[in-house]
């Protein structure tokens, strides 16, 4: 794999990793209220 | 009294198992190979954030907004967005285009039950070459006379059931706790064959360099040369479209079981993000490069090309068949893919059910088994007719062309008639995340317009041609016109409900 192809690898799964841990605890923390 | 969800988790992983299906695991990876590698995530993060998440954010929002009202389905929800006799018709899309899809998508579904349990048995060993695995396929999808095909619709009405009986208990004994189990199942499922295929290293030792970090180049090497082809800016934009399960009717539906002051920009984003990782880190590490390191760089590329069965059916189970402990693998392969397959397809019934139960005050378990019927009798076609091309048909109209048309009518419907700052208001009701304010400007002018264009593009580059028939065998054609009347009828049909509903609920004067 070119480093070309490495750079675009760990971006987009940094960056998708990055949003789902962020998403994932902040839903975890705050329940809706009313549920 | 409607149902509500009783836990946030429960309706983002219901979302996010509606919009993780096949395509995340056979379909992405295939076109982001064709496309310019590492260079189509370009396009595909673009289309993201410009189309698939302002979309979701509608759906969710227009869901919410119909819920309060006790609508939880399109067409009724669209008349509270606009005043107007025509709206409630456009709505009928999102109980039709669902149903459509399920009508062929539950046999599919079928086909990973079944080739889950060929993998226990051992039966797919058997076959040792590509038109080996093919010929198995095709005699078990009833193309030429075969007894397999009995087994195949043995497993037909066995996946039918399941996905009745889960809608049939409601959402919180069926849906949410189907996908709270299901989804992280799939994740650890995916994870585990994630491991195997990043630790094959190079199988064939006579060519060292078809190995798995090739196969990872071979998908994620950038061609930046592709991103000045206008083509591979469609295909990323309509892979989004498909990926997030926009534009169908399901996440109104899903959303409309929500109070009004419950977030749905941060479980909106949730979802998709989940979607995401499900297909960009787990999806595109799967079959391309196993591909590559079994069949090399050629090999790879007609994989590629060959289209979603053929990856899922044909090249993986004869990959499997050439690792150690590769029927296990294969199991986890199609049960995971049954997993995907299974949360979709639930979600396509719920339209339907809200629909019924909502707008004709009818008990849920009543609708279920009235769509049940139904849907049994549709299912036959595809089924029976699968080597005519009416799947394929049904799957060009419901599943591509209305998709695109009805969340092209829903944006225009919430951002211009209802206006964008009701819409604005709306989506940030209870909002646990804000939404940067340039979205305003996206959502109002650049989503409508993104779409405009997919639609324009479509409609000439495909459309025109499929309507037309070109390139369908002469012996296909009575086949695919009667697939067509009969959707025409179907959509019809659905109408006069909707109209009927609408009497029922309003009492239009005659």
């Amino acid at each position: 794999m070119s480093w070309s192809g490495w750079i675009f690898l760990i971006l987009s799964w940094g960056l998708i990793l990055g949003v789902v841990i962020f998403c994932v605890v902040r839903a975890l923390k705050e329940p809706y209220k009313d549920l | 009294m409607r149902e509500r969800w009783t836990s946030k988790i429960g309706i983002i992983l219901a979302v996010a198992g509606s919009a993780i299906g096949l395509g995340n695991f056979l379909r992405f990876p295939s076109q982001a190979a064709q496309n310019g590698g590492g260079a189509f995530m370009i396009p595909y993060f673009i289309s993201l954030l410009l189309l698939g998440i302002p979309l979701m954010w509608i759906e969710w929002a227009v869901g919410r907004y119909g819920g309060i009202f006790g609508h939880g389905s399109a067409p009724l929800i669209f008349n509270r967005l606009w005043r107007h006799r025509t709206a409630k018709y456009f709505g009928a899309i999102g109980i039709f285009g669902p149903i459509a899809i399920f009508i062929y998508y539950i046999y599919i579904e079928s086909w990973l039950v079944g080739y889950c349990a060929f993998s226990l048995t051992g039966t797919l060993r058997h076959h040792a070459t590509r038109e080996g695995m093919l010929a198995f396929l095709q005699r078990y999808q009833g193309i030429g006379s075969s007894r397999l095909f009995l087994y195949s619709y043995l497993f037909f009405l066995v996946t039918f059931f399941v996905n009745f009986a889960v809608i049939y208990r409601g959402l919180k004994g069926g849906i949410e706790t189907l996908c709270t189990i299901a989804l992280p199942i799939l994740f650890l499922f995916a994870i585990i064959i994630v491991v195997r295929v990043l630790t094959v290293g190079a199988p064939n030792p006579a060519h060292p360099d078809w190995n798995i970090y090739n196969g990872m180049g071979f998908l994620w090497n950038p061609d930046f040369s592709a991103l000045l082809n206008s083509r591979v800016w469609l295909a990323a934009a309509g892979q989004i479209f498909f990926t997030l399960s926009v534009g169908i009717g399901v996440i109104i539906t899903y959303a409309s079981y929500l109070s009004k002051g419950d977030d749905i920009v941060l479980s909106g984003l949730t979802a998709t993000s989940l979607n995401e990782f499900a297909e960009v880190i787990l999806g595109a590490s799967i079959v391309i490069p196993l591909a590559f390191a079994f069949f090399g760089h050629a090999g790879a590329q007609e994989v590629a090309k060959s289209g979603s069965f053929n990856i899922g059916f044909v090249t993986m189970p004869l990959i499997f068949s050439n690792m150690s402990h590769g029927m296990l693998f294969a199991f986890l392969w199609f049960f995971l893919l049954f997993l995907a397959g299974l949360t979709s397809s639930i979600s396509l019934l719920e339209p339907a059910v809200a629909f019924l139960s909502d707008e004709f005050s009818i008990s849920r378990k009543k609708a279920v088994v009235l769509i049940a019927a139904a849907t049994f009798v549709l299912c036959q076609f595809p089924i029976f007719f699968l080597a005519r091309g009416v799947m394929d048909d049904i799957d060009f109209w419901a599943g591509s062309f209305f998709l695109v048309v009805f969340g092209m009518v829903e944006c225009v419907l919430f951002v211009w008639v209802f206006g964008i700052e009701k819409a604005w208001d709306e989506i940030h009701h209870g909002a646990e995340l804000y939404v940067p304010r340039f979205y305003k400007f996206v959502i109002k002018y650049v989503t409508p317009s993104f779409l405009i264009l997919i639609l324009a593009f479509w409609f000439f580059q495909q459309a025109v041609p499929t309507f037309l028939l070109r390139g369908v065998p002469r012996e296909n054609v009575p086949y695919i016109i009667a697939t067509r009347v009969g959707l025409f009828g179907m959509f019809a049909a659905i109408m006069v409900l909707v109209r009927k509903a609408y009497r029922i609920k309003f009492g239009e004067s005659k």
